[in-house]
């Protein structure tokens, strides 16, 4: 269907356009320019075809499915008020992208610029045609970050990207905020669509979240159209190229702001909240704005200012909750984009010409550009509320408006003088930009002579102007129909009656006007003088800038206190972060222990065994001295850790786990050596470190140590606690029942462990293995790079003095060498060891063993000839090259595990039986062995290559001595 | 074929060991063939996962019942020996992980893989851990996974040494070892009380165990619980996360973003799994907590993004964000919530992978003394330094660099704020809409405090997480007077936008996705789907001696 | 018996915690080893404590929970073993590189000020 069709292009177009302008190259200024007003048109074309549809409240939409389940359908839908708002979006697009092909220079990347514009158009145009709330804020929030790019556009200077900032900060905060604001409407009404949430206003007004959605739904609204408080960042957005400002800053996205408030006003307007926060923001703003405005220096700063006051007018009007003033907003609405595009536009031709902005540099234009001047003259008149120009008309129906009465309050009487004076300064600031811009005497020190700009680039400016002139003149035939469409959408039945016509006669609005327009002249008199040499700003006011205020707050809360709570909530200390841990730990632990209890009834627990308990105490003791000696006396420490290694070791051989007492043994053995290795490259610590830093922390250190010490003693008491309940409570039917069935008969091992491993749970195994491996890796990346501080790079001392004997072992680091008979005796072992780990292996699947255990004996064997013959010596003899077998092991095991796939089996499939072999005996040959084969090899390889590696740092040392030696000041950067 | 395809759900296993053992074979010399054949692996890995997910999801619409895929290794019966089994979640995590693996593998090959020994090895074996993770249907072994995957991630986080990564790494390591042994604890226990170690055993177990077991039930279970949060960096046990994310390699860090979800991943399966509604007396049991700690971690998270001078760090913390968030959405215990956490899940993880990898691209075009360089020329022994000073050869610099690096920065500024028009914001909204109860008319009861607290959080961290992204990006893209436009190729950059565009895919084909997202929330919290398909798997080796078969 | 073995494991474990929050990396590299020690324990006796248990089954036997130990917890600790030896071995090396780069043995890499 055609028109569901030119809906969906009116959208899709301008985005599709800013890609293809996006990639054109950046000197191709006319193209894109020409691309970019092309779309502008056809959009503006689209709409106005648009027009027979919309008539008298009519509206169409077309829905796409886009998240059904939470009731988000992206749905454009097309009413008389839309309509006149993406006329207004599509045909001030249009002049604007005209306007900036003569203003941008040709050295910016003006692709870029273009792109950027479309895009905000078509962001523009979903904000207008949205008909569901959440797409609506889709496109509110990408038309923020839009701005944000256009206004930084000039990114090289600094203004330009505060400004940009500040935008983006204010505006996305609100939009965030409308994002909630629709989320608790959804909540109200249950559902997003606009239809329906404009049907249900009552339903909405009476429900306890109206504040709720109201305020969030405004801080949306009034952020966008710079309301006051947060008016400020429109006038720091001024750095942004003119034609940004012209287009986002005065017709298009400070609109949607009032643009939603028209909009909501049927759903959540009619209630006191309604008048007194958006009629009190509104009226608030409407005379900031314009006092403001009247002590700018800078042109665009008094539009800017202007603006802002416009917009108060416009959001005084909605909140001031009545159909007539509903149908001034949105007529001036349309008037303010009209008169204030074009000023911007004058403002940009006079910036261009003559090279500066600032009031007090200019004056007496009229002589160099007339028709600019002209065409500034009526735009400024328009604005300040002169009759015959549209802008009066809108003002006079403003003035009708103030003078009825609403709630009857102070405030409501007191309305039409407020807005009179405020009136006062619009007229003033109109004046001023007239009288000091264009006469007086002929400016000096201009940066450039000014003349006319080229014929195009006033086009757009005189079509404005003449816009601004016809309206004012026969409005009821030009705007009129226009307006009225757009009122029915909105107010649909309840549209009041209202009369376009220039001359009402003699009444209050038309005195209002009257005496404005001669209070504005008096202010202007009054003032010139101080205006002409003043500063920025009214004198008074200078201190505190809003702006300023709002830069500081942002860096106080998002910087330095943001720092503070960081360093406040969290640590960058190991010891806090494992404190933290061990406490979480022990609390998680306690608390269910506190709740249910561990239970009351114990099975009887097996007596005592004096052996036992005597391996223990010697276990215990050696634990704690451990504890104790860690710090000072590293030795010992490694010494007794492995004494109580080895009290557990034997309590795994009384707890019937022979293959674990085994394992256990040897490992130990290997974390050893691997350890002593270590040491030598730690620090050299004794007992007395000096005595004055101790006395200084000694208050500090206890206190932390006696702390630890309680979390250790608490941690230490809860898990035995827990282990003793837990083997004294009542065994459930484990799922082990099954492997004592099956081991022997199904997985062909007596060794139910062993079979465990290799086969019901292979995958542990594998998974075991793949770490080793892993780990191993990264051993031997680690010391590849390894560099030893440089006091621990010498010789130990133990070695010195023989060192001085045998100089012919100097360059052998380690003390290979000096026990001749030993390194005769390891080198005899060597293949004892090695047939020891082979038959290990082979029992493994029914006697202790098994492919680990294999594998670390062999380990060990290998480190035992390092130890006795010396590295050098070892290294030249066998050369075995670990990183192969790691990765033979991983490949046999995969192998293994994937083999039975041939016969359509799942991985890790085990086939068991037994073979004789001569002086083993019976051998099982279940295809489980070549799975720990596997593991096997890549033990082997692992342990051997972390020891290998770490052994071979002390060959390594004296280069690397000289490494550290030249790498040391460029490295502590 | 369909042989082939009975094992399918081993292969997210295998292949990377074989592959990864394959790379240990081959010299450093044939970088050119390493990496063909680890790209090659992980594009395989892509597409399995891939037809696992279509497989799932296919079998799981037609019958919710079979509503899982059990795989039976050593083809021994379910609740004995190992199973791997995949549901939608399983799958989905696996898609995430191939397909941020892909990328970070090929960002990787630029330069990163010359800055240490094994890097392609240990990232295999890195995917290998995660697949087994997200696969196992076993809790012991979900142990060794996890293992597997932090051994590989040391390597990583340590990959390329120098002072910063090691001081880094030796924290995260010292963490994570603590970490493990308490996971040991939990399921030591675990297992005592309940005898047995399979995920879904212990789901039918776990409402007969007797009252006065229930005290070592649960502390086992929060034991457990507190070693998950750990893994995923929830507050205050995160300390680390920032400091070794920011200090790990680009493709690295990138990985480490779904390394946090697993935690994430864990705590959801078991969690609903084990302590779902119908668990009996310990129903949703330390709900309240999860809770807090997520909620904590987002205003932990939201604050660190603010306070973080680099970019990296910046990253780093808004994992913390994410992470926190995910939880606290779990921890509302809705389904209908669940669904969209899973949705921001996804899309938060690919950002914030993109992001690792961006950063590293901003920061290489900065002053001359970058430094990017100087970490690489102190990875490098002195012998090798010149190596990667040396201009990259095959290299082909894109035009408009910065563009198009300005371009990707903002995409992930918008997927991690979640604002409009990336995924970020379909998350967020669809969690909000769903906390706010259902669209459609109908009157709604009260909200609850829980929901009005998180839309504020969610709300704050966006707000939070914009600003500081955009003084981080103005101050590296906009205040580029100094600054050389940098050196940046395609195969660097491809990886970043391929991401960006599959959070923009998210957003556009949001319905099916979300729609997925919704069928696996439901799923988990119905799990009887889950238990009945893993303990009812037809009995492999059972009593029929193997002699005769 | 029980007793015994759960003050064990308590007191490895107390050992282990108390150097594991020690500011040197030797004194937490030994915390750690100890407490995998009392991991492996716990472990084991989770399996409850079973004296003079046969440690195999005879040639064709099928056995029962009744006359064995519990062999799942057996296999856990070995492969709990292997893990934990693994990665002390990759503290270690870690450990010595911070030393080697940062000149000190402090778990922040720097010597604490003051």
């Amino acid at each position: 269907m055609p028109q569901d069709f030119l809906l969906v292009a009116l959208i899709v177009l301008p985005f599709v356009g800013s890609i293809v302008v996006a990639l054109l190259p950046d000197t191709s200024r006319n193209a894109a320019a020409w691309l970019a007003g092309a779309i502008a048109i056809t959009g503006l074309v689209i709409v106005s075809a648009f027009y027979p549809a919309v008539l008298g409240g009519a509206s169409i939409r077309h829905d796409i499915a886009w998240l059904p389940q939470f009731g988000l359908t992206f749905s454009l839908r097309l009413d008389g008020f839309a309509w006149a708002f993406s006329i207004l979006i599509t045909g001030i697009g249009a002049l604007v992208m005209l306007y900036a092909r003569y203003y941008i220079s040709p050295s910016d990347p003006v692709a870029r610029f273009f792109s950027l514009l479309l895009a905000f158009m078509g962001a523009m145009l979903g904000i207008a045609l949205s008909g569901n709330l959440v797409q609506l804020v889709f496109f509110w929030e990408l038309t923020s970050v839009l701005s944000f790019l256009l206004i930084g556009y000039w990114h090289h200077n600094a203004s330009a990207r505060a400004g940009a900032r500040m935008a983006l900060t204010v505006t996305a905060t609100g939009g965030l905020c409308l994002f909630a604001g629709v989320i608790v409407l959804g909540h109200i009404v249950g559902s997003y669509d606009l239809d329906v949430v404009l049907k249900s206003g009552n339903q909405i007004r009476g429900h306890p979240l109206y504040l709720t959605a109201l305020i969030l739904v405004l801080l949306g609204a009034l952020t966008k159209s710079a309301q006051f408080p947060f008016h400020f960042w429109l006038p720091q957005a001024m750095n942004a190229p003119t034609p940004v400002s012209a287009y986002l800053h005065s017709a298009a996205m400070v609109k949607a702001g009032v643009f939603l408030l028209v909009r909501l006003w049927p759903a959540m307007g009619g209630t006191d909240y309604w008048l007194w926060l958006v009629g009190s923001a509104g009226l608030a703003t409407f005379i900031v704005g314009a006092f403001l405005a009247v002590f700018q220096q800078d042109l665009k700063g008094l539009l800017a200012y202007s603006t802002i006051s416009h917009l108060g007018l416009i959001t005084l009007l909605i909140g001031l909750d009545r159909p007539l003033a509903l149908v001034a907003a949105i007529f001036h609405m349309l008037n303010h984009a009209t008169f204030k595009a074009s000023l911007f536009m004058a403002a940009g031709i006079i910036d261009h010409e003559t090279g500066t902005r600032d009031i007090r540099r200019l004056s007496g234009l009229w002589r160099f550009m007339p028709i600019t001047a002209v065409l500034a003259m009526v735009a400024a008149a328009a604005m300040a509320g002169v009759p015959l120009l549209n802008g009066f008309l809108s003002k006079e129906m403003f003035f009708a408006e103030t003078i009825e009465t609403h709630d009857g309050s102070m405030l409501d009487d007191a309305l039409p003088y407020i807005v009179t004076l405020a009136s006062m300064f619009s007229v003033a600031y109109s004046l001023r930009f007239i009288r000091d811009v264009f006469f007086g005497p002929p400016p000096t020190d201009l940066p450039r002579t000014p003349h006319e700009p080229p014929r195009w680039m006033r086009f757009p400016v005189e079509v404005l102007v003449v816009a601004c002139l016809v309206v004012g003149m026969v409005p009821a035939l030009t705007i009129g129909p226009i307006l009225d469409t757009a009122v029915h959408a909105v107010l649909g039945p309840a549209a009041p009656e209202y009369s376009l016509a220039v001359w009402h006669g003699f009444n209050f609005p038309l005195l209002m006007s009257g005496v404005a327009l001669a209070g504005g002249i008096a202010i202007y008199l009054v003032l010139r003088k101080s205006l002409q040499t003043a500063a920025d700003g009214p004198r008074l006011l200078r201190g505190l800038d809003a702006a300023q205020i709002f830069e500081r707050v942002m860096v106080t809360v998002s910087w330095r206190w943001a720092r503070s709570l960081e360093s406040l909530l969290g640590t960058r200390r190991l010891q806090s972060q494992l404190l933290l841990l061990v406490c979480a730990a022990l609390v998680a632990a306690l608390w269910p222990v506190y709740l249910h209890g561990l239970g009351a009834d114990r099975i009887a627990s097996t007596n005592i065994d004096p052996v036992f308990a005597a391996n223990w105490v010697v276990g215990i003791a050696c634990a704690l001295g451990c504890a104790r000696l860690a710090k000072y006396h590293r030795l010992a420490a490694v010494i007794l850790g492995g004494g109580a290694g080895l009290a557990t070791c034997i309590t795994f051989v009384w707890l019937s786990a022979i293959d674990l007492a085994l394992t256990q043994l040897l490992v130990e053995i290997v974390t050893t050596v691997l350890l002593l290795l270590g040491l030598r490259w730690l620090p050299k610590r004794f007992e007395v470190i000096d005595v004055a830093a101790r006395a200084r922390t000694i208050g500090s250190t206890r206190r932390r140590r006696l702390r630890d010490l309680a979390i250790a003693v608490m941690s230490g008491c809860g898990l035995s606690i827990l282990a003793y309940s837990v083997m004294t409570s009542p065994t459930p039917d484990s799922i082990s029942k099954f492997f004592l069935e099956r081991a022997y008969t199904d997985g062909g091992g007596s060794n139910v462990v062993n079979v465990i491993l290799v086969d019901f749970r292979g995958f542990d195994t594998l998974g075991e293995i793949t770490v080793l491996g892993v780990v191993a890796l990264t051993v031997f990346a680690l010391l590849r790079r390894f560099r030893p501080a440089p006091d621990s790079v010498g010789i130990p001392e133990q070695q010195t003095p023989a060192n001085a004997l045998h100089d012919d072992h100097f360059t052998d680091g380690t003390q290979g060498g000096f026990l001749p008979v030993a390194a005769v005796i390891v080198q005899l072992l060597f293949p004892f060891m090695v047939m020891m780990a082979v038959f290990l292996f082979l029992r493994g699947h029914d006697l202790p063993g098994g492919g680990f255990i294999a594998g670390i004996t062999m380990a060990i064997a290998l480190i035992l000839q390092y130890m006795a013959g010396g590295i050098r010596l070892v290294e030249t003899r066998l050369r075995i090259s670990p990183l192969r077998w790691i990765s033979f092991g991983l490949l046999t095991a995969a192998c293994a595990g994937a083999a039975p796939w041939l016969f359509s089996r799942p991985f890790l499939t085990s086939y068991a039986n037994y073979a004789e072999l001569p002086l083993i005996g019976a051998v099982p040959t279940a295809s489980a062995v070549i799975f720990d084969l596997g593991v096997f090899l890549l033990v082997v390889g692992a342990t051997a290559l972390m020891l290998v590696a770490l052994a071979h740092q002390s060959i390594r040392s004296h280069r690397v001595a000289r490494a550290t030696a030249t790498a040391a000041p460029s490295e502590d950067t | 074929m369909t042989r082939w395809l009975d094992h399918l759900l081993v292969f997210p296993v295998v292949l990377p060991l074989v592959a990864g053992a394959v790379m240990l074979l081959i010299d450093e010399q044939h970088r050119i063939l390493k990496t063909a054949i680890s790209i090659a692996t992980i594009v395989a890995l892509t597409g399995v996962a891939i037809a696992l997910l279509g497989l799932v999801d296919a079998r799981s619409t037609e019958a919710a019942s079979a509503s899982v895929w059990v795989y039976r290794l050593g083809d021994w019966p379910a609740p004995f020996a190992i199973v791997l089994v995949a549901d939608r979640l399983s799958a989905m995590m696996l898609v995430l992980t191939s397909v941020l693996g892909l990328a970070s593998m090929v960002f990787s090959v630029a330069r990163w893989d010359r800055a240490g020994s094994h890097f392609r090895a240990m990232f295999l074996f890195l995917l290998m851990g995660l697949n087994g993770a997200f696969l196992t249907g076993d809790l012991f072994n979900l142990f060794v996974w996890f293992e597997l995957l932090l051994a590989a991630s040391y390597g990583l986080v340590l990959h390329g040494s120098g002072t910063r990564r090691v001081k880094a790494g030796l924290h995260y390591i010292a963490v994570n070892l603590a970490t493990s042994l308490l996971f040991l604890i939990g399921v030591s226990l675990i297992y005592g009380v309940t005898g047995t170690l399979n995920m879904a055993d212990l789901a039918t177990r776990i409402p007969q165990v007797p009252a006065e077991s229930r005290g070592l039930l649960e502390t086992g279970a929060a034991v457990l619980g507190i070693a998950f949060l750990v893994k995923a960096g929830i507050w205050p046990l995160s300390f680390w996360l920032p400091s070794a994310y920011s200090a790990a390699t680009p493709p690295v860090a990138a990985m480490f973003a779904i390394m946090s979800k697993l935690g994430l991943y864990a705590v959801l399966r078991l969690w609903l799994l084990l302590f779902g509604a119908s668990s009996g007396a310990s129903a949703h049991f330390g709900g309240d907590w999860l809770a807090f700690a997520g909620m904590a971690t987002i205003v932990f998270g939201a604050i660190g993004v603010l306070a973080s001078q680099d970019i990296a760090r910046l990253a780093g913390f808004s994992v913390l964000i994410s992470s926190g968030t995910v939880m606290a959405a779990i921890a509302t215990a809705q389904v209908g919530v669940t669904g969209p956490a899973l949705y921001y899940l996804v899309s938060s993880t690919l950002g914030i992978g993109a992001l690792f990898m961006l950063i590293e691209l901003l920061e290489r075009g900065r002053e001359p003394g970058a430094d990017v360089l100087a970490v690489t020329r102190e990875a490098y022994g002195e012998d090798e330094a010149d190596d990667l000073l040396r201009p990259d050869e095959a290299g082909v610099a894109i035009p408009a660099a910065m563009a198009i690096l300005g371009l990707c920065f903002i995409g992930c500024t918008l997927v991690l704020a979640g604002l409009p028009p990336l995924s970020g914001f379909i998350a967020k909204f669809a969690m909000l809409s769903a906390l706010f109860g259902p669209p459609g008319p109908g009157t709604h009861a009260g909200v609850p405090p829980l929901a009005w607290a998180l839309l504020g959080l969610l709300i704050v961290s966006g707000l939070t997480t914009l600003v500081a992204m955009t003084r981080a990006g103005i101050r590296t893209l906009w205040t580029g007077a100094e600054r050389t436009v940098p050196r940046v190729r395609v195969i660097e950059i491809a990886p970043i936008i391929i991401l960006l565009l599959a959070t923009a895919t998210m957003t556009v084909q949001a319905e099916p996705v979300m729609r997925y997202m919704q069928a696996t929330a439901a799923a988990l919290y119905a799990p009887q789907g889950y238990i009945h398909g893993v303990l009812s798997a037809p009995a492999g080796r059972g009593a029929p001696k193997k002699e005769g078969s | 018996m029980e007793l015994i073995l759960s003050l064990a494991i308590g007191t490895l474990a107390g050992c282990g915690v108390w150097l594991l929050l020690r500011p040197r990396t030797f004194q937490v590299i030994m915390g750690l080893v100890l407490l995998s020690y009392a991991v492996n324990l716990f472990i084991l006796g989770v399996g409850g404590v079973r004296l003079g248990m046969p440690p195999f089954l005879a040639k064709g036997q099928t056995g029962s929970v009744a006359q064995f130990a519990d062999p799942l917890p057996q296999s856990l600790v070995l492969t709990a073993i292997v893990i934990s030896f693994a990665t002390t071995a990759l503290f270690l090396v870690v450990l010595l590189a911070s030393r080697g780069l940062t000149g000190t043995d402090h778990v922040d890499g720097a010597e604490p000020e003051a």
